[in-house]
């Protein structure tokens, strides 16, 4: 029995904890790829405040999750709601809405550098057609909002199915017993469906908070300057340029274990509110 | 006739026997570029019977980024093409080797080449490197965009301002939607080059001080500078947007949409593929004079190599006459040989543009800096001008943080 199981656990073991371990023993090193590392300590870890660009890719990042984490969880939850239900062609939308999901980050984000652009952007055309003023979309002020549009857009595809899944297992008698007691469409929402998909939204929180803090494709097609930089540079971004392209890979491993940091800390907070509202009333 | 079959024949067998080393090229480049270096390496190969040469050609970023997994591998291409900038930060992790013993036994062999070429692979130590090529920057004009407007076009009295002016009467919505379709002068704002590094120059500042310690680009000389580039792009606005260029592709130049724009010879391969007329003139005059930069490529050999003697022997030959005359033929460079690059090899390119320009710079150019921590102080640097360009910083504070952040970046790599 374990030989069948071994090929799959020493991947898990070597693979996966390895490289785990690894990046933490890296971090307490000062390693440039070339010469032998040498031990340093925590002060890879006290010295990142300091660091402008890294601090400036945690601001970014953060700033990112915070808009990205429930507005894909809203947006595809309304449109799981909408795609539940029988009508002709429902399997056209579904695959509609799914699309990006499957498609080429590297491509749509270059179709979508076209909407956004400045003076021949489909978006402005829109907009100036109408007898607005062209805005720049991947401009300091609106990027940001810019980039979340376009992540939400391909998470919903992926969330949608969560969603889905867990809306065709809710049984048809509780709305049609809540029917019968009066609730109203919100109240139906509110304490039949909501509390019936919990463990859906727990589960597709933590998906989307870890897509959030690793988010690098949209955003940097997106917001790429000349000589490979960005003007949004994310946690991802940091820790490739400072391990590949600056030679610090000690201080990237850092990065990269405050970066899982982030994510078990999120993750943890997720399941002890799922064991406290998760329950039923 | 039986003997000179038999004669040939135990060549074949000897030169066969013989070509039992092989070393490995590696640089970055277009497959064009791959291939002029495979008939060089072939032309090599004429002579060393016993060596082979494999050329390895890739795009700069996977270029650097294999070259970091096979050096820290320890199995390092013999011989790698190195960016003069980046020099320092491989030459002072130890994986180079000094080639200054080959050169001492062959001194002849630095006759002729542009001593400035040289000084970025001296560490006055030994000689890390030799140059394989250089770049100076000139201006590049769009001259069916100056006919259209009546413009004379750009002479070696050119100052700044005339630069600045003349942008600014090219900057024109010519469709007459309301927005701006036609700008005078394009620049990505981030490197010191091609641009701003060789404005700095001109008008009496300096980039970093010479032990690479303290980033000088707000003394008063260089924010003077910096004053004209930020009123040609955010007063004037005769340079497009960073989300404008975006449109066109990354060079405002080559779409035709910037009339007049800087950079080096490697441009040249790409420019004269183009519909329209264009030509070259000399960086304008700033109020120091006329500056411009000087950066090169070069070989260098791998500390690792298991055959340094055979990597030297072609490192030697892409540097003679010969291979040098073969390379000019790419047109993407200037050959370090003063005999190359004034023969007509190098001068009577398939491009009618007076290739002699980019030479005769060389009398006024500086060496763009090489220190260990180049790119990761160029981010700082970069990443700080670009809020200035953006509109989300006053010029004062982000030349402020760009020196805090520069020098933040030149003390970690002490």
């Amino acid at each position: 029995m374990l030989a069948f199981l071994l090929p799959t656990l020493l991947g898990l073991i070597l693979g996966t904890f390895g490289s785990i371990f690894a990046t933490i023993g890296i971090s307490l090193t000062d390693w440039d790829l070339l010469t032998p590392a040498i031990p340093a300590g925590i002060s890879n870890y006290t010295d990142l405040p300091a660091d402008r660009l890294f601090m400036k890719s945690l601001v970014n990042t953060l700033a990112f999750s915070a808009l990205y984490v429930p507005l894909t969880i809203v947006v595809s939850l309304a449109v799981a709601m909408g795609m539940n239900r029988k009508l002709w062609g429902i399997g056209a939308f579904r695959v509609a809405y799914f699309l990006p999901t499957v498609s080429s980050p590297t491509a749509v984000g270059l179709l979508w550098t076209w909407i956004y652009a400045e003076d021949h952007g489909t978006l402005n055309a829109i907009i100036t057609a109408m007898g607005g003023n062209p805005v720049s979309w991947l401009g300091p002020k609106m990027a940001l909002y810019s980039v979340v549009a376009v992540n939400v857009w391909g998470a919903i595809g992926g969330g949608m199915i969560i969603f889905l899944a867990g809306l065709q297992a809710i049984p048809r008698d509780y709305y049609e017993v809540a029917k019968l007691d009066g609730a109203t469409a919100w109240q139906r929402l509110r304490y039949v469906t909501l509390p019936a998909l919990a463990p859906s939204i727990f589960f597709q929180a933590v998906l989307t908070t870890i897509n959030a803090f690793q988010a690098f494709d949209y955003i940097y097609i997106l917001t790429r300057i000349g000589n490979g930089n960005s003007t949004m540079p994310t946690l991802v971004f940091s820790i490739y340029r400072t391990g590949f392209r600056f030679f610090r890979m000690g201080d990237a491993a850092a990065q990269a274990v405050v970066l899982t940091a982030i994510i078990f800390v999120m993750t943890a907070v997720y399941f002890h509110l799922q064991k406290r509202w998760g329950e039923p009333a | 006739m039986k003997l000179l079959a038999t004669t040939a024949f135990a060549l074949a067998l000897a030169s066969s026997a013989q070509a039992d080393t092989t070393i490995t090229y590696a640089l970055w480049g277009s497959p064009a570029e791959g291939a002029v270096w495979t008939k060089i390496a072939t032309a090599f190969e004429v002579l060393h019977p016993d060596i082979k040469v494999n050329v390895e050609v890739a795009d700069w970023d996977s270029y650097w980024e294999k070259l970091k997994v096979q050096v820290a591998g320890g199995t390092p291409p013999d011989v790698f093409a190195m960016d003069a900038p980046l020099f320092a930060d491989w030459q002072s992790r130890n994986v180079l080797l000094d080639l200054k013993p080959y050169i001492d036994k062959d001194p002849a062999i630095l006759d002729g080449v542009y001593p400035i070429t040289l000084k970025a692979y001296n560490t006055g130590t030994g000689i890390f490197g030799l140059p394989r090529d250089f770049q100076t920057i000139v201006l590049y004009y769009n001259k069916d965009m100056f006919d259209a407007a009546g413009l004379a076009y750009p002479t070696d009295a050119w100052t700044y301002d005339d630069l600045r002016a003349t942008a600014k009467k090219l900057t024109l919505d010519k469709n007459g939607d309301g927005t701006t379709d036609q700008w005078g002068f394009w620049d990505g704002g981030y490197d010191m080059e091609p641009f701003w590094g060789a404005l700095v120059w001109a008008y009496g500042g300096d980039v970093v001080d010479p032990a690479a310690g303290k980033t000088l680009i707000a003394s008063p000389e260089a924010t003077a500078a910096f004053q004209l580039f930020d009123d040609m792009w955010l007063t004037d606005k005769s340079l497009p947007t960073e989300q404008q260029l975006a449109q066109f592709g990354y060079d405002g130049f080559l779409s035709g949409v910037s009339a007049m724009g800087m950079s080096g010879h490697w441009s040249v391969p790409e420019y004269s593929q183009v519909t329209f007329h264009w030509d070259v003139a000399p960086l304008p005059l700033g109020p120091k004079g006329r500056a411009t930069s000087v950066n090169s490529a070069g070989f260098v050999v791998a500390k690792d190599s298991k055959n340094p003697d055979a990597a030297w022997e072609f490192v030697k030959y892409a540097f003679s006459d010969a291979g040098q005359t073969e390379l000019a033929k790419i047109g993407l460079a200037i050959p370090v040989r003063k005999s190359v690059a004034e023969s007509p090899a190098y001068l009577d390119q398939a491009t009618k543009i007076d290739h002699s320009l980019f030479v005769k710079a060389l009398d006024y150019a500086h060496l763009k800096p090489v220190f260990k921590g180049y790119e990761e102080w160029s981010s700082a640097v970069g990443d700080a001008l670009n809020t200035v360009w953006s509109g989300e910083n006053s010029l004062q504070d982000g030349l402020a943080a760009a020196v805090a952040d520069g020098d933040l970046a030149l003390a970690k790599n002490k």
